[in-house]
């Protein structure tokens, strides 16, 4: 349970999962941010600085995610919020025995779908633990790009 | 064409990615040799090989194939499982590249091929830069660099690879991983060139093509062939392991008293004693000489005649799966009275 209210900015092209998704965060004290883009993703992020962005990667039939990452961490205020991807393409990286935390893009966790909810959840309370002792650093950040 | 650069480091990640777009395939390790196949996983492909033992070939006309059935009262049907498949065939070697150029105009030329033109739509290519071993000749036959026939290709960069993006479909493949791309620096395009002038001294076998088809055509009655036919043994290793040999046979399996059948083909060689015969028992090529005399004519002088160019690419295969070592470059500096030398 968190004891103030942080913001968390959900990035996934399918409605129903971010309903579900913000239920499941609000349920448990934050406050949820909503985008059904990239591009108003970005606009979101800029506009109301989440503490931490969950991010699809394969929006609109294009791997829009990628692109948002790299805009994100190319934004100077934007440059060390966390970041979890979510997204399907991680049963293709790791059936393909490729490390899914491996630095291929700036991302601070790589989780699969469907996503393990009590999982999610303590991942995302201990990053923001992590990120408030040392903001200016977010652990497990992988390289730029 | 366009041109990127993607960090080595980042190789592994863009093959999966990629597999959105079709199942990988790449060249793999076994019993010390290379042959190409689908991955389970990354760790499994080697892109440093020398040649795979055959060539990627195999996916658009593959070794054996039905092409249709056929019952009583149902007449002709097609066999056209697997063809939509998708694939790609990552770490394709130029000359095998330029190989599929030469076959594309075998099979989609005079005479289309619909099982052919089928699998080479839907199985992309993704070349890769190589070094050249003993065996390799493909710059004498000016097979060492290729400008069309794959969807991207990866040139030898040091730590990058520099992307040449050949087809929308390679650059889908490169907007699908955006991020992992990089500007190409003038300092990059030196370095490729720098790269690229080194390979060229790397080859140790030279051949000379220019007028080569009027060299065969003098030599046409020379001893080097019956020479050439007392070492061939006619065993086809050469014809199967070619990545552009694509003479093949046709044979109807049926049964006696059987109502239906299918109507199969599978690869031939110009070197078996059963390919130049005919109804009645003639065999226009019955010695081995002729046989091995008619693959070097049809290769060297036949097809630059009708295609403009020889089929062979320079792979090194043949030399290398040759049981009795017959080497196409010692034959073809014979004709031409000279030496094999290194390449200058």
């Amino acid at each position: 349970m968190t004891s103030e209210a942080e913001k968390i900015l959900i990035v996934d092209d399918d409605r129903d999962f971010v309903e579900a998704l913000s239920a499941f965060l609000e349920a448990h004290n934050y406050v949820v941010l909503k985008a059904h883009d990239g591009r108003e993703g970005l606009k979101v992020a800029k506009m109301q600085r989440p503490d931490l962005i969950i991010m699809d990667i394969i929006m609109n039939e294009r791997t829009e995610g990628f692109f948002t990452v790299q805009e994100i961490r190319r934004t100077v205020e934007l440059k060390t919020v966390p970041i979890f991807i979510l997204s399907s393409l991680y049963s293709k990286v790791t059936d393909f025995g490729i490390p899914p935390n491996s630095s291929w893009l700036a991302h601070d966790e790589f989780m699969p779908k469907p996503v393990n909810m009590p999982d999610l959840l303590e991942k995302v309370q201990r990053r923001m633990e992590e990120h408030h002792r040392n903001p200016e650093t977010p652990v497990g950040r992988k390289a730029e790009t | 064409m366009k041109i990127r650069k993607l960090p080595k480091d980042k190789l592994d990640f863009f093959a999966s990615v990629v597999q959105q777009f079709g199942e990988v395939h790449a060249p793999v390790e076994q019993d010390g040799k290379y042959v190409f196949k689908r991955l389970s996983r990354w760790s499994e492909a080697r892109l440093d090989y020398p040649r795979t033992i055959l060539p990627p070939k195999k996916y658009f006309f593959p070794p054996r194939e039905t092409l249709f059935q056929f019952r009583e009262g149902e007449g002709y049907l097609p066999c056209t499982e697997g063809l939509d498949k998708r694939a790609i065939l990552f770490g394709v070697h130029a000359c095998d590249i330029y190989a599929l150029n030469i076959l594309d105009q075998v099979f989609s030329g005079k005479y289309d091929d619909p099982y052919y033109q089928a699998r080479r739509k839907n199985v992309a290519i993704i070349g890769i830069d190589c070094w050249p071993d003993e065996h390799c000749f493909c710059r004498s036959m000016r097979a060492d660099f290729v400008d069309h026939g794959f969807d991207l290709f990866l040139g030898e960069l040091g730590d990058h690879y520099l992307t040449f993006v050949g087809t929308a479909l390679g650059d889908d493949m490169v907007l699908a991983t955006g991020p992992l791309f990089q500007d190409v620096s003038p300092e990059d395009i030196d370095e490729y060139k720098r790269r690229s002038s080194s390979k060229r001294q790397g080859f140790k076998l030279d051949i000379e093509i220019r007028d080569l088809p009027e060299i065969f055509e003098m030599e046409y009655r020379s001893e080097i062939w019956d020479e050439l036919g007392e070492k061939c043994l006619s065993c086809g290793s050469c014809s199967m392991i070619c990545p552009t040999c694509y003479c093949y046979d046709v044979v109807d399996d049926t049964q006696l008293g059987s109502r239906e059948g299918r109507r199969n083909r599978s690869w031939d060689s110009c070197l078996f004693a059963t390919h130049a015969l005919v109804a009645g028992g003639e065999n226009f090529r019955k010695s081995r000489a002729s046989r091995i005399k008619y693959r070097f004519y049809h290769k060297q002088r036949g097809f630059v005649a009708e295609y403009g160019r020889p089929s062979c690419v320079g792979c090194g295969r043949c030399i290398s799966v040759c049981p009795v070592k017959i080497d196409i470059t010692e034959v073809i500096n014979k004709l031409r009275g000279v030496q094999n030398a290194p390449c200058r």
